[in-house]
């Protein structure tokens, strides 16, 4: 299965190009990307991601919001992870406003994050399976997604748009009844994750389509900057939660797996485990919630936190996802900056596919895991 | 040979997958058969927003509080004195504006809340007048709409019955 390079050599032989638009309107972009190819034969030799198609100027539109406001739009960059989102944004401006959420909040942070992760991780999942050709892991996949929803939706009233975490705390509590409809999706989920290696993991045509397949060595992702699971594919092992750990992440057991050669089968099985590895944090933390206070104390209305910068990042779904904020004094934040791993992934599209036959581009964006609306935010 | 292993080694994945799945087919179907069958959310559940000027105090927490500026309202004054009663004269919501974030719902002052999310999740809208409400008092919970042919207010069209039971808090 070796991707072959264009014979284009020798004078008369030049062969024509053409120009290929991959999108905006394509089901398997994930959203609105549009992917200017230029194939020579079947063989890409320019590829351009072209982004923009989603942009709403959050970022701007932030400096004009005060700081509980902004937590509802920080929803809508990754809405198939918003918890991540939340969480980075009220890190940023807890820094600056030098408060800490109390205990239980932050374990509360932890498992919700966590869930959201086997979310986002279950979609990857069963979309990738449908870029590839399988479509019954998607079902599987959202069945198992829809539970995990369905605890968001008992726990703080929205599927996808949580606004959960906020300033200081978290918005609402968990009871008895919650926390054990947690342990049963868990128990549910684990042997589910068997399955999904026999269905696609390990499936001989899903092997044969992605192993292999858009190899990105370590040294080029780290130097394009790649970060989450597409890093950690690679085989480079950079976890925020591990490098600097926030909300206590410090205290949980787990392990970060890594791939071996970088393909698009890595980046996947990165995934899969990554899944194994949520449930154990959330069985731990569930085990151990530290009772109190769900809200810090001294958090006002309408915040206005002293002059100053701050800078936190978070593990995201996607990968190391960074809010630098700006603060004058204001209600509203000065300038605020989102470091979005979806964008800074999607840059090295226009690297790795050269070469490339365009039967693999579907497989290499794909196990990139993008969400547009945090690429154009 | 190698191609036989191949091929042998794809169909065995095949069968496994199969088995799988028909395991799953003798067991109930996890579907639900929308919209014959409709799930209730729960409690906590963020839907259409609903509106009594029967409790509101004129206020504009609600409004002040919206990250995306989809509330209006305007207090009464009193006939003779000309001065600001606490009672809504109307109120207007923009639903193709509103993010369902709960943050009017969290700041609205009185006991029942006056501005409140239900449970009612069946949002379809076939115009953008439908999309905002506006209240007077004496208008239903779910509001009405303006419509600017007829120059009067009519119910909503293209939205869905609101249900019964409503988490008022
Ligand atoms: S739910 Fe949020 S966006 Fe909608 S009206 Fe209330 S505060 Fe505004
Ligand atoms: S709905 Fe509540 S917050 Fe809004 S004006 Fe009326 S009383 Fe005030």
């Amino acid at each position: 299965m070796k991707t072959e390079e264009p014979l284009v050599s020798g004078p008369g032989l030049e062969m024509d190009t053409m120009f290929v638009n991959l999108g905006p309107q394509h089901p398997s972009t994930h959203g609105v990307l549009r992917l200017g190819l230029t194939l020579a034969g079947e063989v890409i030799t320019k590829a351009f991601p072209d982004i923009g198609y989603l942009h709403r100027g959050t970022e701007k539109l932030m400096e004009t919001r005060s700081y509980h406001q902004c937590v509802v739009l920080t929803d809508r960059w990754d809405y198939c992870s918003a918890m991540p989102n939340n969480l980075a944004f009220c890190l940023a401006a807890e820094k600056l406003m030098a408060v800490q959420a109390p205990p239980r909040a932050q374990a509360l942070r932890v498992i919700t994050c966590e869930l959201n992760r086997i979310a986002s991780h279950l979609i990857f999942l069963g979309t990738y399976g449908i870029d590839i050709g399988a479509f019954t892991p998607f079902l599987y996949a959202f069945r198992e997604r829809e539970m995990i929803l369905d605890l968001y939706e008992a726990l703080c009233g929205a599927r996808l748009t949580y606004n959960y975490i906020r300033l200081g705390g978290v918005a609402s509590d968990v009871d008895a009844d919650w926390t054990a409809k947690c342990r049963e999706f868990l128990e549910f989920f684990k042997p589910r994750l068997d399955e999904y290696d026999t269905l696609l993991s390990f499936n001989p045509i899903f092997l044969a389509r992605t192993k292999g397949i858009g190899v990105i060595p370590k040294e080029t992702a780290a130097a394009w900057g790649l970060s989450g699971p597409n890093l950690r594919g690679s085989g480079a092992a950079y976890d925020v939660r591990k490098s600097e750990p926030y909300c206590g992440y410090e205290t949980y057991d787990f392990d970060v797996p890594l791939g071996e050669t970088g393909s698009c089968w890595d980046r996947y099985f990165c995934r899969v485990q990554e899944m194994r590895q949520s449930v154990r944090i959330v069985e731990a933390a569930l085990a151990a919630l530290p009772g109190g206070d769900l809200m810090a104390k001294g958090i006002a209305k309408l915040p206005k936190p002293p002059a100053g910068e701050a800078y936190a990042h978070v593990e995201a779904s996607r990968g190391d996802l960074g809010i630098f904020l700006v603060s004058d004094g204001g209600t509203a934040p000065y300038r605020l900056h989102v470091r979005a791993p979806c964008f800074i992934n999607l840059a090295i599209l226009q690297d790795i596919l050269v070469g490339k036959k365009v039967a693999d581009v579907i497989a290499v964006l794909g196990s990139f895991d993008i969400v547009l609306g945090e690429v154009d935010r | 040979m190698g191609y036989f292993k191949e091929v042998s080694s794809a169909s065995w994945a095949f069968c496994e997958g199969l088995w799988i799945t028909l395991r799953y087919l003798f067991k109930p179907s996890v579907t639900v058969q929308y919209p014959t069958e409709k799930l209730v959310p729960y409690e906590r559940f963020r839907g259409l927003l609903l509106f009594d000027a029967a409790t509101c105090i004129a206020c504009g927490l609600c409004a002040k509080a919206c990250p995306s500026a989809c509330i209006a309202l305007e207090a009464q004054t009193h006939p003779e004195t000309k001065k600001r009663v606490p009672k809504a004269e109307w109120y207007s919501l923009d639903l193709g504006k509103c993010n369902f974030c709960g943050l009017c719902q969290e700041a609205c002052p009185t006991k029942p809340k006056s501005v409140w999310h239900s449970l009612d999740y069946e949002l379809a809208f076939s115009t953008r007048d439908d999309m905002v409400r506006c209240w007077k008092p004496g208008f239903p919970l779910a509001g009405r709409v303006w419509d600017p042919v007829q120059k009067a207010f009519r119910d909503p069209e293209s939205h869905i019955s609101v249900r019964e039971v409503q988490a008022r808090i």
